[in-house]
């Protein structure tokens, strides 16, 4: 047993409408290592989730999650690991309290250190005063904070949370964000987070796969994703669509190997030394009479990344 | 870690009867309109016991079983209801992702809803008794009533957790409980056999496994011991249990599945 997590060459086809959600995936995380999936809706997050889980059978490849195959040994899996899905919910007539000792006696915990456990996590999750409410009456917060704890239950190696912050206000996504480092930090939790939300993969996560339509299109630290595309973002509009086609032309002839890229209206292009391009490009095509309406330097988000690399895929379809 | 089936069965079980306990308006409807049937039959109907063919019976030992089989198949519904809710409200895939046995996720709801069957029929069959019940062959006879009760109980509990686990969708196995009124009135529900008038009819209650539900309870309530009409019954529980355990253990197992 440990804390990793191995996948090699992933696919799953539905049979309903033959769909192939996940192509060939491939990828590690290390133990104690906080892995963040990026990618829009339907892009194949949840149903990798699902997999790795045991809740659903690959169609192709191969899965070791805790050192558990997750096809042969679902049981063995299920032990190690702790589970946020969009799909599992709670007993709305249940109190939080009893909840969370059910799950622990499932896992084995006897009534004594069930009721500890309960105490403990209620504790951690802040719920404490509410342990004796129907989890029917929980707002959508406190509920989320609820699925937390009963992850938590079995002490588990590794947390898998599927967009566990989707929908909530600022104040308890902080609240979950806090408690996920601490777990990744003090108690060297492995954890594998799916995220619609770049700022959230950039914050939380040392190293981040971004997944779309079923299959891995980047993989590094958030900072080498960011340097994958160069270190600065210029962005330029114009006053007419004349002189933006003619900026197109001229800025691609001047800088050679880095794209610019025609979207909305606006030119952007990624490039080293952005202060200095900036200044002979705008030298450029003054000298050609274009009329730059705008122009704005930055480093590149994550955004921009998501952007750059789903655009070019769609190109090359 | 991790625990015998027996172990996962019994905190399923005792889950789902806290929230059967928390959720009185499940199972308290389904009673009233049980003993209001009771009621309603025997003072409306009562009279009918005059007629030859009833050979002096009382009409409340005649009508009691209807009413038994219908709390039982109330109460048997629960079961399938109770699958519906966890799946729909994510508490069934929340149970898939902790070891516990695949069997007890299933079972459990099963056998709390037999549990709110057994106490549903103790109670009809107390107020029998308040309404001036009298049973030929004695307690032995009312633990018969009630084993029939359990096993129809437990047949029709197979075919609406089987409905519930392949629909997974409250409107579909709650119009799944339909099959109720053909059960109960398709067949020797306010008369005997011979006065059954139409030939349908007849035939439709030959057919009707509940006619034979009934008769069995009847023979024990009304005439005494007598072993034809109680295989009869038994015989019937056990072709349609084998039947909708079935169709509920393949339901489950594909409801269970990862596919």
């Amino acid at each position: 047993m440990n804390g990793k997590i191995e996948v090699e060459h992933l696919s799953k086809t539905f049979k309903k409408g033959n769909v192939q959600a996940v192509k060939d995936v491939s990828f590690t995380v290390e133990e104690g290592e906080f892995f963040a999936f990026l990618g829009p809706n339907g892009a194949g997050k949840s149903t990798t989730v699902q997999i790795l889980t045991t809740l659903i059978n690959a169609t192709g490849g191969k899965a070791l999650v805790a050192g558990h195959d997750v096809i042969r040994e679902p049981d063995q899996v299920r032990r190690y690991i702790g589970v946020a899905l969009q799909e599992t919910g709670v007993d709305p007539d249940l109190t939080g309290r009893e909840l969370l000792e059910l799950q622990a006696n499932i896992f084995g915990f006897d009534k004594g250190a069930a009721k500890k456990r309960a105490e403990e996590l209620l504790g951690i999750v802040q719920l404490t005063k509410d342990g004796e409410r129907r989890v029917g009456n929980y707002s959508g917060g406190m509920r989320r904070r609820l699925d937390l704890a009963l992850t938590l239950v079995n002490e588990p190696k590794i947390l898998f949370l599927d967009e566990p912050t989707t929908g909530l206000d600022p104040s308890n996504r902080m609240a979950i964000w806090k408690e996920l480092r601490r777990l990744n930090e003090e108690n060297g939790t492995t954890i594998f987070l799916t995220t619609q939300y770049l700022e959230e993969a950039d914050s939380l996560a040392h190293r981040i796969s971004i997944i779309n339509a079923g299959e891995i299109v980047a993989t590094g630290t958030p900072k080498e994703l960011k340097a994958q595309i160069g270190n600065d973002l210029i962005t330029m509009t114009f006053k007419s669509k004349e002189d933006m086609l003619n900026a197109e032309q001229l800025m691609s002839e001047h800088l050679g190997d880095s794209e610019v890229i025609n979207q909305n209206g606006k030119l952007t292009c990624y490039v080293e030394d952005g202060a200095k391009q900036l200044l002979t490009l705008v030298r450029i095509l003054d000298e050609e009479n274009i009329e730059v309406e705008s122009v704005n330097l930055s480093s590149p988000t994550l955004d921009d990344i998501f952007l750059k690399i789903t655009s070019e895929q769609k190109e090359e379809e | 870690m991790g625990n015998s089936v027996w172990k996962d069965t019994w905190l399923i079980t005792v889950r789902n009867i806290k929230t059967t306990l928390r959720n009185p308006f499940s199972f308290i409807p389904n009673l009233i309109i049980s003993a209001f049937f009771l009621l309603v039959y025997e003072a409306g109907l009562s009279g009918i016991a005059e007629l030859p063919t009833f050979e002096g019976a009382n009409y409340l030992a005649f009508i009691l079983p209807v009413s038994i089989v219908s709390a039982a198949i109330g109460g048997a519904g629960g079961a399938g209801q109770g699958i519906v809710k966890d799946i729909e409200n994510g508490f069934f895939s929340r149970l898939l992702l902790t070891p516990a046995s695949r069997l007890a996720i299933v079972l459990g709801p099963i056998i709390a809803g037999m549990l709110q069957l057994l106490v549903q029929t103790i109670l009809i069959i107390c107020v029998g008794f308040l309404l001036g019940l009298k049973v030929e062959t004695g307690f032995l006879g009312v633990l018969f009533v009630l084993l029939i009760a359990i096993g129809w109980g437990l047949a029709f509990a197979g075919y609406s957790a089987g409905v519930a686990l392949r629909t997974k969708n409250a409107q579909a196995s709650q119009s799944g409980t339909l099959i109720f009124f053909p059960l109960i009135f398709l067949s020797t529900t306010f008369v005997p056999y011979e006065l059954l008038d139409a030939q349908w009819l007849k035939i439709a209650a030959t057919i009707n496994p509940t006619t034979y539900i009934f008769e069995s309870m009847r023979s024990v309530l009304i005439d005494g011991w007598v072993f034809s009409e109680m295989i009869q019954g038994i015989l019937a529980i056990g072709i349609a249990c084998a039947i909708t355990i079935t169709f509920a253990a393949v339901s489950a197992k594909k409801a269970v599945a990862r596919g």
